[in-house]
């Protein structure tokens, strides 16, 4: 085998490499999310009041996650329509111990009762809180194949074989309007994505976002319905 | 000959020691805890924390029997009583000693104890999170020593298990959530246990 023909034959695998690489990426890219709307209730903010986004974490099994709550939080008081968020744990310490796990109030009935204290009546006032929302969900992973193998020796080593798994993100938001003690909807995400791991000498993730495609579309659909846009109001 | 062989069981003593010592990771659990906004109750508390309380130690064993972890949970327990107590009653004072009760000029004196610590490990029990459960046994005396009140609190915390998080965080972490979960059930239900009720509204 001449040079030439061996460097046609490298460029040629190369190619076939970069093709394959550019096309995972592409099945990578490939997250589906879906957004649901309920509305109970009119809803709209004036610009000195606040909402403060809550993660439930009663539950037994899961409790969402505090990065979660944040992220959310972040997007809804971003842009020209931004909506100003407290921060979760900024609020939970400042009305403590009225929020922890065991004391949150889990209906509307009983958030009216706890505003009832004028302490807590007056720091929901002082922060200006017109909704409270409540997110309450979690990132699952499943159906794991695949396996890596990785090698070092003298020469060199490297890692061959192939990965994937499903991340699916289920998570509601329930909105509470502090004003007249009721919920007045509810917004729900559910995003699903594969990711994937190919390993040729070197492990390339290929890596679905999916939380983040879920705490986006929440998101701007939360400060959509927070501000009452009426295109959106169903 | 024998010199060196005695020098030989020095050496692997020493070593065996040093290698039981690495086997038990050490937490000190570190934790803030906000203060409660609540009602205070008007009255004069003192307050005594026992040495058993002050350095108290959990260990965790592995299943074979050997010293795992341990869990030096004493001095975050004052910290939290001390960030709590201080909202919960109009003036608190903390006792050296029990017998102090009777000159410090205080209406009942206070003294928490925890009678059980469990902790719960995702390596061992398979779940995604480190839990921590504390029962506590609360005695509520008069300045004499005589009983007002005793009574038992559960309290409970978990942390997410996440892939960069060590060991040492998760307990230190679930600690901590349990020791918050103490304090709002405590701050919100001393006035509810009966005895302490009964004990409020004859003062």
């Amino acid at each position: 085998m001449t040079n030439q023909r061996v460097a046609v034959s490298v460029r040629k695998w190369v190619g076939l490499h970069h093709l394959v690489m550019v096309c995972l990426m592409g099945l990578a890219g490939c997250t589906t999310t879906t957004v649901d709307q309920f509305r109970q209730g009119e809803t709209g903010i004036e610009s000195h009041e606040s909402i403060v986004i809550l993660g439930r974490r009663q539950g037994s099994t899961y409790e969402t996650r505090e990065e979660f709550v944040s992220c959310v939080g972040e997007r809804v008081s971003r842009g020209s329509r931004g909506i100003r968020v407290i921060p979760e744990q900024e609020f939970i310490d400042s009305l403590f111990p009225w929020f922890e796990p065991r004391t949150a109030p889990l209906r509307t009935a009983d958030l009216q009762t706890l505003m009832e204290e004028d302490i807590v009546a007056d720091k929901i006032a002082d922060y200006g809180i017109r909704y409270i929302v409540w997110v309450d969900g979690q990132t699952e992973t499943t159906n794991r194949m695949g396996s890596i193998s990785c090698a070092v020796g003298p020469g060199g080593g490297g890692c061959f074989g192939f990965g994937s798994w499903e991340d699916d993100s289920n998570f509601d938001a329930r909105v509470w309007d502090v004003s007249s003690f009721s919920s007045v909807g509810t917004i729900s995400t559910d995003s699903t994505g594969q990711s994937y791991v190919p390993a040729i000498v070197i492990p390339i993730p290929l890596l679905a976002r999916v939380e983040a495609n879920a705490c986006d579309s929440l998101a701007t659909q939360l400060q959509e319905f927070v501000i009452g846009d009426p295109q959106v109001a169903q | 000959m024998a010199y060196m062989r005695k020098a030989r069981n020095s050496i692997c003593t020493g070593l065996a020691i040093l290698l039981s010592a690495c086997g038990v990771n050490s937490v000190v659990v570190e934790g803030s805890y906000p203060t409660p906004n609540i009602r205070p109750f008007p009255m004069t508390l003192g307050v005594y924390f026992d040495d058993e309380l002050k350095n108290y130690t959990y260990i965790e064993y592995t299943e074979d029997g050997k010293e795992e972890y341990a869990v030096s949970a004493g001095q975050t327990h004052i910290t939290l009583f001390e960030s709590v107590l201080p909202a919960m009653f109009e003036q608190v004072v903390v006792l050296n000693d029990m017998t102090a009760a009777s000159t410090a000029r205080v209406d009942a004196v206070f003294s928490p104890h925890i009678e059980e610590f469990q902790l719960a490990l995702p390596q061992k029990t398979r779940l995604d999170a480190y839990e921590v459960w504390v029962k506590y046994n609360m005695q509520l005396l008069r300045p004499n020593g005589d009983y007002i009140a005793d009574w038992i609190v559960t309290s409970y915390g978990k942390t997410p298990s996440e892939s960069l998080r060590s060991v040492e965080s998760g307990i230190n972490d679930a600690t901590v959530g349990a020791l918050r979960d103490l304090a709002s059930n405590f701050s919100l239900s001393f006035g509810a246990v009966p005895e302490v009720r009964e004990w409020l509204e004859a003062q």
